[in-house]
Parts: C-alpha cells; structure tokens; sequence
C-alpha cells in the first residue's frame, strides 16, 4: 500500500535521510523505531509533504505522491498525527474535528466520521464545546487522534503519540490504536518507548543515523542486538 | 451635552467604523501570514483615485464604481501577495516592511506623477444630503451610508471567520500553519484569498470614504498609521477589540478637531494612543481569540 524507495532527505548540507526504503501493506499496523536524530520525524515529515525529499520516490496504492504538498497527500490519504499534537488551542473540539475532515474526499461524510470519534472518546464528547486550550495532555491527544480520523485516511501516521502521558493515558490510547487496527486501519506509528511500541505493532523498522539499520516482525526484532545498539548507540 | 459634543461623537462612531472595518483588513492579513502591510492606507489612495478617475471618464458616481475598483483590488492583493511577498516571507520581517513600504512610495508617487498634488474632489449624489439628527446636530447622509455598510460587512467577516471552513482554515494557519497543513488545508491558497479579501476591504473603504472627501496623493500614510494605531489598540487579531479600536480613534480624532485648535487637535488620536499603550499595553480588550 505505501512503498518508499530509496529516499534521501536534508536541510541545506546536512544530509538526514539515506537511502530509506519502507514498505507497509494494507492493514498493517508498524512501527518506526531509533533514537533521538535518527530522522524519524523528517521521514515522515516527508511522507506528509512536509519536507521535500532530494532524491527517492513515495507512493501509495500505486499512485508517486514525492514532491507533493501536504493538502494534497491528505485528501490522497495520508494523514498525521504530529508530536507534541499540534491542536487548535483556541477552538473548540469540536472545529478541532471539522478541520480534520475539511480535506475534499473526507469532506462529504464528514459528520458521520466525526460521530465514530466521539464514540471512541466519550471523553471528547463530554467536552464538545469546550477550547481544545483546556483539555489535559491526554485528552489532547485523543482530539489530535480524533482530528486525524475524520480525515478518513487510508494510512494514519502517529508521532510520538506516549509522549508526556500518564502511564495510564497512553495505555487508554495504545487500546484505541489497536481497536483501530483491528478495524482494518493501516496505521504507521513512530515511538520512542521500544516496549510499547514492540507490544503493538506487528512488524517494526529500526533507523539509526538516516538509515534503515533492520526491519523484520517485532518478535525478531526486540531479540536482535542490533536494536539495543541502534537505540543505546552501543 | 452640549450639541457640538453629540456632534463630534456621533460624527467619530461613524467614521471610527470604517477606520475598524480598514483595520480589519490589515487585522486579517496579519492574522494568517504575520504580514505588515505598511503600504495599506496608500491603496485606499489608490482606490480613491481610481474612483475619481472613473467619475471624470465614465461619470460614474464612486458608489457604483466600487463594483469596478472591488475585483481589481481583490487581484491586486492576490498578485501581491503571490509574486512579491510570498517569496519574502520567512527570510525576515524587516525585508517584509521594506518591501511594503517600497509599494507605499510607489504608489504614492505614481498617483502625484499621474494626478499632480492638488486635492482632487469627487461629487456623489448623495454628497449635499444631510441628515438632522436635531436641530443643530448635522450629519452628513454619506458619513452614514459609510457607518452602516462597514458594520455590515464586519458582521458578515465575523460570521465568515467563525462559522465557515474557510474562516476556520484562516483561524488553524494563524494558530498553528503546520498543523493546518496536515489537516489538508492549502496552506498558500488561503493566504493568498484572505490577501485579496484584506485588498477588497480597501476597495470598498475608499468607495464609502471618497464622497465629500478631496482625494490627494499623500494621505494614505495618515489611514496606514490610523489602522496600525487601531490594530495595536486592538490586539492585533482580536476581532471586536479592533472595531473598538477602530471607534477609539475616530472619536478621539473627532474631539480633538471641534475641542482643540489646529494642529493640536490634529495629534489627539495619537495622544490617546500613547495613553494607552501606557496604561493598558495588552489592548483594550484581552486578547481572546
């Protein structure tokens, strides 16, 4: 469903990304993994048309996305969930949600996406009317998982979806995430925490320095040193 | 009261909505982009001069000329917007000021190369109308056609902003661009709209503003620091605090030229625009939205 083909991204000299090759197929769920710098964020930055890529190409469902501009790869599909969740502060949740489904494709059903969010969150629901501004981190969180959902993507990318979250929030979230998956959602989540993310996703890719180090099942993954090392810099 | 008090307040409310409504424009653009439009008040001008020159051609009253002046203006922001600073945007706010103020002088000297420097005077058929509130309270019928429309349209702005996808695209990009961006809004478009909208506000302000006013080259400097005064007074993107700001200084201005002689009179909006940064620095309302 997503293939990434030998891409290279920067900014000005500094070369990022080399050489990144990632595949996910339809209704995987698979995680990205590597230290701080290892160009997690700039690859899917890329992914989201965020930062162009110097050379390599994207594509999803067959259709070369590279070089696109973000509202175009959303209404192709694609949708983000940034780190540090990037919420409207000064809306309510509820235009918080319309504005995720204001792409064209998502546009037409987008009050009956909009209700599948509040039934996954009751919490949101509760708050309908309330500024995205006073919400806990977590609940943040789940407004920003939500706003990606009335996109109606085919793929969703998560950023850092644990960061700054009470053990039991993201344990709420992470249960969301696979009931979402269940439902048959391709989802790319990238994750610091190696643990969580090992527990949840099916299969796993592992950056280190701009390049793809490994990738395999999870289950392999979490036993080869090779993580440790790219994780450790050991 | 005394009449010449009413006078002068009645007088600055109706041309403070029309200095509100100038600055909503400058508010808006500022709001999505974080451009300063220094050169806001000389398209005013432009749009003045572009009034008086269809009335001597076509004889046409400045009213109806606003349908002509109204696109034109809307593709001038835009072109402005999308090959001169668009480009500029990001490098450094100075380039951007510099810049705006380039078209300033432009246009300021363009209009005095074209029409020369004398007050040029364009009739409306409602110019000599007169309105009696009582017997010794006057108001000029055009004063009022200018209040009533510049409130209409700032109703129909907010309503815009606030219960359109359009309005909530402007309100993410000001609040965060990036995460606009991932909600699939075009980012470049919407900037480029609301410039052209901004621009179309002119167009209409100088229609409303030209009728029993002598049109000259270099007054646009004086709407420019008008609408920055009110947009500051305002907190910059808050939308009643700026038609405040915009009734602040017309009646101030007003005042000032019935209650104080000559130049003196001239400076009080400004005076009242220090004492205010003085004492309530935050703008008259909390910034809210």
């Amino acid at each position: 469903m997503l293939e990434v083909s030998s891409l290279n991204a920067g900014y000005g000299r500094v070369k990022v990304l080399d050489d990144v090759s990632l595949t996910i197929k339809r209704g995987e769920m698979v995680a990205l993994l590597g230290a701080n710098n290892a160009g997690k964020s700039t690859l899917i930055h890329c992914l989201s048309g965020l930062v162009p890529p110097t050379s390599g190409s994207m594509s999803l469902d067959g259709t070369d996305f590279t070089g696109w501009p973000p509202h175009r790869i959303v209404e192709l599909g694609i949708s983000q969930v940034p780190e540090g969740r990037l919420i409207f502060p000064q809306m309510t949740i509820r235009e918080n949600l319309l504005l995720g489904g204001i792409n064209r494709r998502a546009l037409p059903d987008r009050q009956k996406s909009t209700d599948y969010v509040l039934d996954l969150f009751p919490r949101l629901s509760e708050r309908i009317d309330q500024m995205a501004g006073t919400l806990s981190g977590g609940e943040q969180q789940m407004l920003a998982i939500g706003r990606g959902l009335v996109a109606q993507p085919k793929l969703l990318i998560l950023d850092e979806p644990s960061l700054g979250l009470s053990p039991l929030m993201v344990q709420l979230i992470f249960r969301v995430l696979r009931q979402l998956h269940e439902a048959g959602l391709t989802i790319l989540l990238v994750e610091q925490n190696l643990n969580l993310a090992l527990a949840y996703a099916s299969r796993c890719y592992v950056l280190e320095r701009g390049s793809m180090v490994l990738n395999g099942l999870s289950s392999d993954v979490k036993n080869d040193p090779r993580t440790r090392k790219a994780y450790l810099g050991l | 009261m005394d009449d010449i008090l009413v006078q002068a307040l009645i007088q600055g409310l109706l041309i403070g909505a029309t200095y509100g409504f100038i600055a909503l424009g400058l508010g808006i653009i500022y709001s999505v982009s974080g451009v300063i439009n220094f050169s806001h008040g000389d398209f005013v001008t432009l749009g003045m001069f572009l009034c008086y020159s269809l009335w001597s051609v076509l004889s046409l009253d400045p009213y109806i000329s606003i349908a002509i002046t109204l696109p034109v203006f809307i593709v001038i922001g835009a072109v402005l917007y999308r090959y001169l600073i668009q480009p500029i945007v990001g490098v450094h706010m100075l380039m951007i000021i510099q810049l705006t103020l380039g078209v300033s002088f432009i246009l300021q000297n363009g209009l005095l190369m074209i029409f020369g420097g004398q007050p040029l005077r364009t009739p409306s058929a409602f110019e000599a109308k007169l309105l009696f509130v009582t017997d010794s309270v006057i108001l000029r019928l055009t004063l009022v056609v200018a209040f009533v429309v510049s409130l209409i349209l700032a109703c129909v702005l907010y309503w815009l902003l606030n219960r359109t996808d359009f309005g909530r695209s402007v309100r993410a990009i000001h609040q965060n661009p990036r995460a606009a961006a991932l909600m699939g809004i075009n980012v470049t478009a919407v900037r480029t709209i609301t410039f052209a909208a901004g621009f179309g506000i002119l167009a209409i302000a100088a229609g409303l503003l030209l009728p029993g006013t002598p049109a000259h080259p270099g007054m646009g400097l004086r709407y420019t620091v008008i609408t920055l005064m009110v947009i500051i007074l305002g907190g910059m993107t808050n939308f009643f605090g700026i038609v405040l700001g915009g009734f602040l200084i017309g009646v101030s201005e007003a005042i000032g030229t019935v209650y104080v002689s000559g130049i003196m009179g001239m400076m009080m909006p400004y005076a009242i625009f220090v004492l205010m940064l003085l004492f309530r620095p935050q703008g008259i309302l909390r910034r809210a939205s």
